[in-house]
């Protein structure tokens, strides 16, 4: 039998032990923290995998900005490959007088080539396409319109359309994250006979092709050398990209968040085996005098410290599992309806998590045990010696960036992210100590305050540990709740009462005397109306613009696609010039380009760098003569590039404008896609609400997560407070025996904890406000404003929890008999 | 020193214990009784000057290979018992048959508490015993594996006159029906007086009592 197991049939000897106990409780919180979203990642990964093709609807699908070319199809027919033409862009229908944005998806049958389509009608549930002269409208649709399926008819641009079926679910549709508006399912030869597909709407076209795979990759082949810039692939292995790029940010900022609650629970498990070897090494020495080798003891607590380990990731699992309920309650339905369940790789990620954890924060402190000298059970005062202090943290600190790169996947993020950390330490202990100095003389004066106040700069180091600890955690969620509340509020404040809340585009020049004769009838404030074009840009200077230059994604999109270029004499009002000059000030009849300052420093456009933009295979070529910062919160019309109107000059413009409408103007909307069938109206405020909740949810579940941190600082606190608690028990010992009552003894440690929770809540509320302060005004340009409730939270709650986490970690030690405390010396 | 001086602890000594004899060594705190008990042990080393135990030359033993040789050879007794909190009375005493790979070390153990009077008390981890309780559970774990030799330092130190007395009684029953050698440390006079041999240990210089 080696040590290692002995020390197993010993596994409730070491359950006694509190420090062992603590250090399970701060690998359980750290696991379940981190296997949450682990867990949660997992389902919607496998969600992504399972579904395959069905994902796509199709073996391959090509996207193409205009039709798709009657070559292709050919093609594809050769190869004897099934196919399908889609189509998709955003429009407003009306039904029954109402009208709403939807976002319009016209197919053809066969489609789908792959999955299930079900749409429920007055017959029953079907599978197909709807056909000519028919839609299928999404229930939410259907409900906001009050339309009745086989009786509504839906109004697309010139036709109408009957509503003959309910939309359950479509192969490829994705998830809710994506879908701010309803879906409409059209006929492909509907759509086109719409009068809806002119320049400016926004429409891609797709055609699905399924087969044979060696056809599929030989028709993948032969389209490679004839896309278009603007053009794309898409196959199951990169099907839903938008779902992998949000599930990949989603598990970044939870795993952040989940990252906070385990370096606490780190710190936690530092002084929790601190505790644990200290009250380890008499035992230890007696082991040595029993006849077991030094080797052979440290296997011993190795071998408790990894049983407990595996058993804490267990648990930890477990909790992770019900924690991620919660966080697809939230957030499910993002990525599908439905999400399978999860894998066995969670686990087997949390519990490597809790052993790298285990390994780094407890194993540097543990490895003393292995140095006790025997002698110790003669003469206590023999020391086991141990790392340096500076070198654990540095070795915990170490395997902690190490952990927060593996699971971020990013050493930029995690660096930062770091770094901050390190800053907010470095300031709450900077601020804590210079608070203690400064609050030191209160130590003279009598009463319990001053007990407890003497306790905490007695252990002034464990004091500015608990405070750390605690600081960052209250920190943390004041940052999530109050202060992200707040900014939002004053966002929205910031915005005028008349801001406009509608956009219209796909204006025809011939159309716009008569729009704005209906605007000004009507008396409704607007924005002016303003040219545009969809355009690509093709060359800065003698650089042609390629995806691949960039490794930047807003670069690459920018490159690859069409963006829309607005023209105008004068600058929007909104819009300020931080380099060069506007034209009106100097030669307006010149081509001339105003390029906002951030999408310039994202394509590495600078001043005087000539801009050639391709608009429907005719080429534009000016210079850029200003750089401008947008005020895109505005609501107004605003644009990355704008061209002199010298530069629109022969080139196919519609145009667009924005305008405010009260609820009791609504009607107007109606009016204009009547009059005007090619436009779309778009209203802003369900997307803003849709936003806005999508904000909420998101927030909300990063605040989930954050619970588990504010366990783990409790959790340090406990730790904090279990290190001293030999001396505070003889302490509180002594004192007794003096006289001191156990009611002046419980004020004490009420006070103690209390002043460290005021400190620590005060400190976070500092750093909350501070933090909140420079968010507003640098990240979102908002007034900064400091809230009350911040300070109130902070302080209060912060004094509350701390001195209850206190009283519960020390209640014990006032109902242990003096004696017992001093004869044991 | 940490200014550099070197302190002697212990004077040159001579001394030999006989198997099964039981050897008492007085004196006053400060006078290097522990010392010369942790030297004799082999839980510390000498400067200068050669200890042998059961014929081994602990000089010429790494910490291993003396740990080796206590284990289940030798046994301690402590002034402050030095049970393992964590651990039951049971399973204190069974610690060393385990250590020394003995099998059917729990009953074993529990024969030897009932022996010391605690089998009632098997499950009861240390704090929920009297100090003389504790002290007899530490005598029955020394006893366990029945050691050739027994270093006990100040036994009835940390004790009661009575419960002392009834340690005392308790520690030679034991030691006569093992036959250990017994090497104690004490200031106790009474208990000395039990003692084939009583030495007396003064500013570190050893010598045999009048």
């Amino acid at each position: 039998m080696t040590q290692a197991w002995l020390s197993l049939l010993h596994w409730r000897a070491a359950l006694r032990d509190p420090g062992l106990r603590l250090l399970i409780a701060a690998v359980l919180v750290a696991v379940a923290a981190l296997s949450s979203v682990a867990f949660f990642a997992d389902r919607v990964e496998r969600a992504l995998v399972e579904q395959g093709a069905a994902l796509l609807a199709a073996d391959l699908v090509v996207e193409h900005p205009e039709p798709i070319p009657q070559a292709w199809r050919d093609q594809a027919e050769r190869l004897g490959l099934r196919q399908a033409r889609s189509l998709g862009f955003p429009s407003v229908i009306i039904i029954d007088e109402r009208p709403l944005l939807v976002q319009v998806k016209a197919v053809e049958p066969p489609y789908p080539l792959h999955g299930r389509l079900q749409v429920d009608t007055p017959a029953g549930r079907v599978e197909r396409p709807p056909a000519l002269g028919t839609a299928w409208l999404e229930g939410r649709l259907r409900d906001r319109l009050a339309a009745t399926i086989g009786v509504s008819e839906v109004e697309l641009g010139e036709l109408r359309l009957r509503a003959a079926g309910t939309l359950i679910d479509e192969p490829d549709r994705g998830g809710n994250l994506f879908r701010l508006a309803p879906r409409l399912m059209v006929h492909y030869d509907d759509a086109v006979r719409s009068g809806l597909l002119g320049p400016a709407s926004r429409v891609r076209y797709g055609l699905m092709l399924a087969g044979d795979a060696k056809q599929v990759d030989r028709m993948r082949a032969w389209l490679a050398d004839r896309l278009s810039p603007g053009s794309g692939l898409v196959g199951f292995e990169n099907a839903r990209p938008e779902l992998r790029v949000a599930l990949d940010r989603a598990r970044r900022f939870l795993s952040l968040a989940a990252l906070c609650a385990s370096l606490l629970a780190g710190v936690a498990i530092l002084l929790a085996t601190r505790r644990y070897v200290d009250r380890a090494l008499d035992g230890a020495a007696v082991l040595r005098t029993l006849g077991m080798s030094a080797r052979a003891v440290l296997h011993w607590h190795l071998g408790q410290l990894l049983a407990v380990v595996l058993v804490a990731t267990l648990l930890g699992s477990l909790l992770g599992l019900l924690g991620q309920q919660g966080l697809v309650a939230l957030l499910g339905n993002w990525f599908g309806d439905t999400l399978p369940a999860p894998g066995p790789r969670p686990m087997l990620v949390g519990l490597l998590f809790g052993l790298s954890l285990a390994v780094g924060f407890a194993l540097p402190t543990l490895l003393r045990i292995g140095r006790v000298p025997p002698l110790r059970v003669l003469r206590r005062e023999m020391a086991a010696p141990g790392l340096k202090t500076w070198l654990v943290w540095l070795l915990a600190g170490a395997v902690f960036f190490g952990l927060m790169v593996w699971q971020v996947q990013d050493l930029r993020l995690a660096a930062w992210m770091a770094l901050a950390l390190l800053v907010a330490l470095v300031v709450l202990t900077l601020a804590g100590w210079l608070l203690l100095r400064l609050l030191s003389p209160m130590r003279r004066a009598g009463g319990s305050a001053a007990l407890g106040l003497a306790a905490l700069v007695r252990y002034p180091h464990l004091t500015l540990l608990q405070l750390s600890g605690f600081g960052l955690g209250i920190t943390l969620l004041l940052l999530l709740t109050v202060v992200r509340i707040d900014i939002v509020d004053t966002w929205q404040r910031s915005l005028p009462e008349t801001a406009p809340n509608h956009f219209l585009i796909n204006l025809q020049p011939e159309e716009r005397t008569d729009f704005a004769a209906m605007l000004e009838a009507r008396d409704v404030p607007n924005s002016g109306l303003h040219a545009m074009t969809r355009a690509r840009l093709v060359a800065i200077g003698d650089r042609a613009v390629l995806p691949e230059a960039y490794t930047n994604t807003r670069a690459r999109r920018l490159a690859a696609r069409e963006f829309n270029l607005g023209f105008g004499a004068e600058m929007q009002a909104d819009n300020q010039i931080e380099a060069g000059r506007w034209w009106s000030d100097t030669a307006p009849a010149a081509p001339e380009f105003s390029v906002e300052q951030g999408i310039a420093d994202t394509l590495g456009i600078q001043l005087g760098d000539t801009l050639t933009f391709d608009v429907a295979g005719q080429r534009v070529e000016a210079p850029v003569t200003s750089l401008r910062s947008v005020a895109w919160d505005s609501f107004n019309v605003n644009f990355f590039v704008v061209g002199s109107p010298a530069a629109a000059a022969d080139l196919p413009v519609t145009y667009l404008t924005s305008f405010y409408l009260e609820q009791a103007t609504q009607g107007l909307t109606v009016d204009i896609v009547r009059a005007f069938p090619a436009v779309s109206v778009i209203d802003v405020r369900p997307i803003m609400h849709q936003v806005r909740e999508i904000m909420e949810r998101g927030a909300r579940a990063v605040e989930m997560v954050f619970l588990f941190t504010l366990i783990a600082a409790g959790l340090v606190t406990i730790a904090a407070a279990q290190v001293s608690r030999d001396e505070r028990a003889r302490e509180v010992a002594v004192m007794r025996t003096l006289g001191a009552s156990r009611r002046r003894l419980l004020a004490a440690v009420l006070a103690e904890f209390g002043l460290l929770g005021l400190l620590g809540g005060g400190l976070a509320a500092l750093l909350a406000s501070a933090s909140g302060y420079l968010i507003a005004v640098e990240l979102f340009g908002l007034p900064g404003r400091v809230s009350a409730e911040t300070w109130w939270f902070g302080v209060v709650a912060g004094t509350l929890v701390v001195a209850l986490v206190g009283w519960l970690a020390t209640r014990r030690l006032l109902n242990v008999p003096p004696i017992r405390v001093l004869n044991a010396g | 020193m940490p200014d550099g001086t070197v302190l002697d602890i212990l004077s040159p000594i001579d001394l030999q214990v006989n198997a099964g004899e039981v050897v008492a060594i007085l004196g006053p705190s400060g006078s290097g009784k522990s010392t010369l008990l942790g030297l004799l042990a082999g839980l510390d080393q000498p400067t200068a000057g050669r200890v042998t135990l059961l014929g081994h030359d602990l000089g010429q033993m790494d910490e291993d290979a003396r740990a080796a040789l206590r284990a289940g050879r030798v046994g301690f007794v402590f002034q402050s018992f030095q049970l393992l909190p964590g651990m039951t009375a049971l399973e204190n005493v069974a610690l060393p048959l385990q250590i020394g790979r003995r099998p059917g070390a729990r009953e074993e153990a529990a024969a030897l508490l009932r022996e010391v009077g605690l089998g009632e008390r098997l499950s009861h981890l240390p704090r929920q015993l009297s100090g003389g309780e504790q002290q007899r559970v530490a005598l029955a774990r020394a006893f366990a594996g029945d050691p050739a030799v027994l270093f006990a330092d100040e036994p009835t130190g940390n004790l009661d006159a009575d419960s002392g007395r009834r340690i005392t009684d308790l520690l030679f029953a034991l030691r006569d029906r093992v036959g250990s050698s017994l090497l104690l440390v004490t200031h106790d006079q009474q208990l000395a007086r039990r003692c084939d041999r009583v030495l007396q240990i003064d500013a570190g210089r050893l010598q045999e009592a009048a």
